[in-house]
């Protein structure tokens, strides 16, 4: 199978001896506890295709688009085979031989390749909130008869009122104090259009700790496209952010989103052929990555602010940040360095909560299922607070919290921190 | 004889829909285990059925009798002999979805459980109640108990535990026309019984050839408080088995004795590289638990005895420490091909058991089997009882690696028998190790065959398994 996206399938699928730990790990099996829905059935069926025994088609598609890429089984598997790389390789596969879906398409290579246009579209979602419309259609149960995986996203979408952050925050801002660092903001669809306030803490949290912040233009980083099998695009956002944000002449590149920077850390090197000049700067660029957690913890040392929060917090590791960057230590300590909050561990908390970007509106009620165990986690550790560093997590995890009837709060770390300071909230 | 579509049209009507799974991309996953020979052939069931009540069962075990239609139960598909693979086509009961624990009677230490139960996720249920369920598979985590049952599987505390069926009080199982049977009792609670022929003992191991198990009362026993695992490392492989055989003769019966070969202990280390074991010819695991007082004397015993030849030992007590330890250990059989760049673990003549006395010859030949076939043999498993692991590491893409690791085991298999010793010692026969099995039991098997017939005078129950096809 020829792909963009560089991996030996023959190499990789011969490694799969069939044990079946990857049953014992993945979220999804857990759940269905059918074969075809685990890890170790999804790579047979890889190898039937990669064997030429049987052609692609729209139900091998089905299963292996079943797979949230949390990584579980990779991480746990004692041969070592890294199934969810495997899935995205085959999904470039399949995209470059399956007619893919129109709307697919609009979205994966009209809007996230034009910020203006994402942002401009996000008016009309804005405008269905604030004219009362969901609530309308949800109250009314109307919201049940809309296609599938509309009503889902309906559901899922938190209120996204509040302005854009790439409006709000300045392309450059200062440090307080004297310049350790200068930092690009690499800035997510998801923060900048569904929780901006994170980036606007964030920024405002690095420059406390002598950053000189700036926010560059850049494209979405290209994980939807990963996902999706859409490489042609991604490559093409991948070489523009390279060139934007190698250029901008940074110490490091710091985002508050772990798919962003599992994506620019990891998978950007993966387009391209080793030796080529792009390759090259893929990892020139994954030297420079950091998530905004490890960042602080580990360049800039936490400095929290003299007001304590008095909150009890707990933390769930988004997959890309602990199994895809083994980040997840630096997100703990930062919490534990606030003042006033009450640091409890959840149990599992670095099991996927079933988001996985889109995966929670594509595959609904399977998604939901993998979300109820998270959530049990959840009142079970009596936080009041849930901190994670994934917009996709925090939209997923507020749903389930509110969906559930629990009280409770989902932030990223770096929110509760800048609660220590008196925040600027750039108007 | 029914046709496919209408076997599936007669399973989605008796059962639901939702419980039938008839798509040949869905059914090519339901073809293969762990068995190296699985996944060189394609053994594609007509349908897949996941039953989730003994109904259910009964439903289509009359359809399948009356239909002359194999029936091959099916558990995790973690074997490794291709015993839940339909070779003859027909309905594999996925059973796996069906995890229920019936109840737990914790005065009478005792538990049931449905088939499809994960072994792992029952002790984490009975560690609760301070009470486990002893034999101890490497895939702990994912083996079902009706698996276990199955095969009358052991594992890593077989010596000081025992096998699966030192713990199964009763069955209830549909038999091959739909009838439900209950043994060991049908209202009992007893811990031992002795009442009539034990029919028990009969399906523990019987490997789906008799029946289908659809709930299992197994006993339990309070969960030891303490344990601690000594690690030793040895020069020489002759060492190693007589430090076993010293601590046997000084009282000591250790939950169990691990051992892994130079390779194995390289596997170990690449898979767990915080692990950190030198470089030997071979290493032990001891595990020893119980109450404190008994742990930290035994300890201190086996301790004094390895140090008598062992270049390293070390004592650890510490949660973090034993879980890698052990885990390191557990999980060898997947890890082995960490030792190869390029190869593959496969199974095939993997699970040999030789008289303890001649487990260091059987050691050596083994490697001598290995180079002469010019194939890399990683070594483990569990010394205590003599039931040894080999893995050849292969490159599965080149025909002349997979034809040398065939031959590998066929020595590794006739070797077995030539040490007194037996082709399996926990995974079962299915269809990997049936052509051994009349130089291994003579006219037995021909009792076992007659009992077969009597039970399932169809031979619609997993066919193609335990007997080479007459």
């Amino acid at each position: 199978m020829k792909t963009t996206y560089q991996i030996n399938f023959a190499e990789e699928l011969k490694k799969c001896v069939r044990c079946g730990e990857c049953r014992a790990n993945c979220p999804i099996f857990s759940e269905s506890k059918r074969e075809p829905d685990s890890p170790r059935g999804r790579l047979a069926l890889v190898k039937l295709l990669q064997d030429g025994k049987i052609q692609a088609s729209a139900e091998l598609s089905e299963k292996l688009y079943g797979c949230l890429l949390c990584k579980t089984c990779a991480v746990n598997c004692p041969s070592g085979v890294i199934t969810d790389e495997i899935m995205v390789g085959v999904r470039d596969y399949l995209d470059d031989v399956l007619d893919r879906n129109i709307i697919k398409k609009l979205v994966l290579r009209g809007f996230l390749t034009r910020p203006a246009l994402l942002q401009a579209s996000f008016s009309l979602v804005k405008l269905y909130q604030k004219t009362g419309l969901n609530d309308v259609l949800t109250r009314s149960k109307l919201i049940e008869h809309l296609p599938e995986t509309m009503s889902a996203g309906a559901k899922i979408l938190p209120d996204v009122s509040k302005r854009l952050a790439r409006g709000r925050i300045p392309e450059v801002v200062k440090p307080y104090g004297e310049k350790r660092f200068r930092v690009a903001y690499f800035l997510g669809c998801a923060t900048n259009l569904i929780y901006p306030d994170v980036a606007v803490s964030g920024v405002d949290v690095l420059a406390r700790h002598g950053c000189e912040v700036i926010t560059p233009a850049v494209q979405c980083c290209g994980m939807p496209h990963l996902a999706y099998g859409d490489t042609d695009t991604m490559v093409q956002m991948a070489k523009n952010n390279m060139k934007v944000l190698l250029s901008a002449q940074v110490d490091a590149v710091v985002t508050d989103c772990s798919s962003c920077s599992a994506t620019l850390a990891e998978s950007y090197q993966k387009l391209f052929e080793p030796g080529t000049v792009e390759y090259n700067q893929a990892k020139e660029l994954s030297s420079k990555v950091y998530d905004l957690s490890k960042f602080l913890v580990e360049k800039t040392g936490i400095q929290p602010g003299p007001n304590p929060v008095n909150v009890t917090v707990t933390y769930h590791d988004p997959c890309h940040l602990k199994r895809g960057q083994n980040v997840f230590k630096q997100p703990r300590e930062l919490l534990k360095a606030i003042p006033g909050v009450d640091f409890k561990e959840m149990k599992e908390a670095d099991r996927c909560c079933g988001s996985a970007g889109s995966f929670s509106i594509m595959h609904h009620d399977l998604s939901m299922k993998v979300l109820e165990r998270k959530i049990s986690n959840i009142a079970a550790s009596k936080a009041a607070v849930v901190a994670t560093s994934c917009p996709t997590c925090t939209m997923q995890l507020s749903y389930g919290l509110k969906s559930h009837g629990i009280a409770g709060q989902v932030v990223h770390p770096v929110q509760l921190l800048a609660k220590t300071y008196k925040i600027v909230d750039y108007p | 004889m029914i046709e496919k579509s209408q076997l599936v049209k007669d399973m989605q009507a008796l059962l639901g829909p939702e419980k039938v799974i008839s798509s040949k991309l869905e059914r090519y996953t339901y073809t293969y285990d762990s068995s190296f020979l699985s996944q060189l052939n394609e053994y594609y069931p007509d349908v897949v059925v996941c039953p989730m009540n003994t109904e259910d069962v009964q439903k289509i075990m009359r359809y399948a009798y009356k239909n002359d239609i194999p029936v091959t139960p099916r558990g995790a598909g973690s074997g490794q002999t291709g015993g839940s693979v339909a070779v003859k086509g027909g309905i594999v009961l996925d059973l796996s979805g069906w995890t229920d624990i019936v109840e737990i009677d914790e005065s009478n230490m005792q538990v049931v459980v449905r088939p499809g139960i994960v072994h792992a996720d029952l002790n984490v249920v009975l560690s609760s109640y301070g009470l486990f369920f002893p034999p101890d598979p490497g895939s702990s985590k994912m083996a079902t108990i009706g698996g276990m049952v199955g095969n009358n599987a052991s594992g890593l505390r077989a010596v000081k535990f025992g096998n699966t069926g030192q713990y199964v009080l009763g069955l209830e199982v549909v038999l091959p026309d739909g009838e439900v049977m209950k043994t060991g009792g049908l209202h009992s609670r007893a811990l031992k019984s002795v009442s009539g022929i034990n029919l028990t003992s009969l399906y523990v191991g019987s490997e789906g050839t008799l029946g289908v198990i659809t709930q299992i009362r197994l006993k339990v026993l309070p969960k030891p408080p303490v344990r601690g695992i000594l690690l030793t490392l040895f020069s020489s492989l002759d060492d190693a088995a007589a430090t076993v055989l010293e601590v046997f003769k000084n009282g000591i019966i250790p939950s169990g004795i691990e051992i892994l070969d130079d390779s194995g202990i390289k596997a170990a280390n690449k898979f767990q590289p915080d692990l950190k074991l030198p470089e030997a010819e071979a290493a032990l695991f001891f595990e020893i638990n119980g109450s404190k007082a008994a742990v930290d004397f035994e300890g201190q015993q086996v301790k004094e005895i390895a140090e008598k030849r062992a270049s390293v030992v070390e004592w650890a007590t510490d949660p973090q420490r034993m879980g890698k330890l052990w885990q390191g250990r557990a999980v060898i059989g997947a890890a082995s091909a960490r030792v190869k760049a390029g190869a593959t673990r496969i199974f095939c003549g993997e699970d040999v058991c030789f008289p303890m006395a001649k487990v260091p010859e059987a050691l050596r030949r083994i490697k001598e089997i290995g180079a002469k076939h010019n194939t890399l043999v990683v070594i483990y498993g569990h010394i205590g009882d003599g039931n040894m692991h080999t893995a050849p590491i292969i490159d599965p893409l080149k025909p002349e690696e997979v034809e040398a690791a065939h031959r590998v085991a066929d020595d590794i298999h006739q070797l077995a028998l030539e040490l007194e010793g037996s082709t399996t010692g926990e995974h079962g026969v299915g269809f990997t190790r049936s052509q051994y099995m009349v130089a291994e039991h003579g006219k037995a098997l021909e009792i076992m065959r007659i009992i077969k017939d009597a039970i399932d005078p169809k031979g619609i129950m997993n066919p193609g398994k335990i007997w080479v096809e007459r």
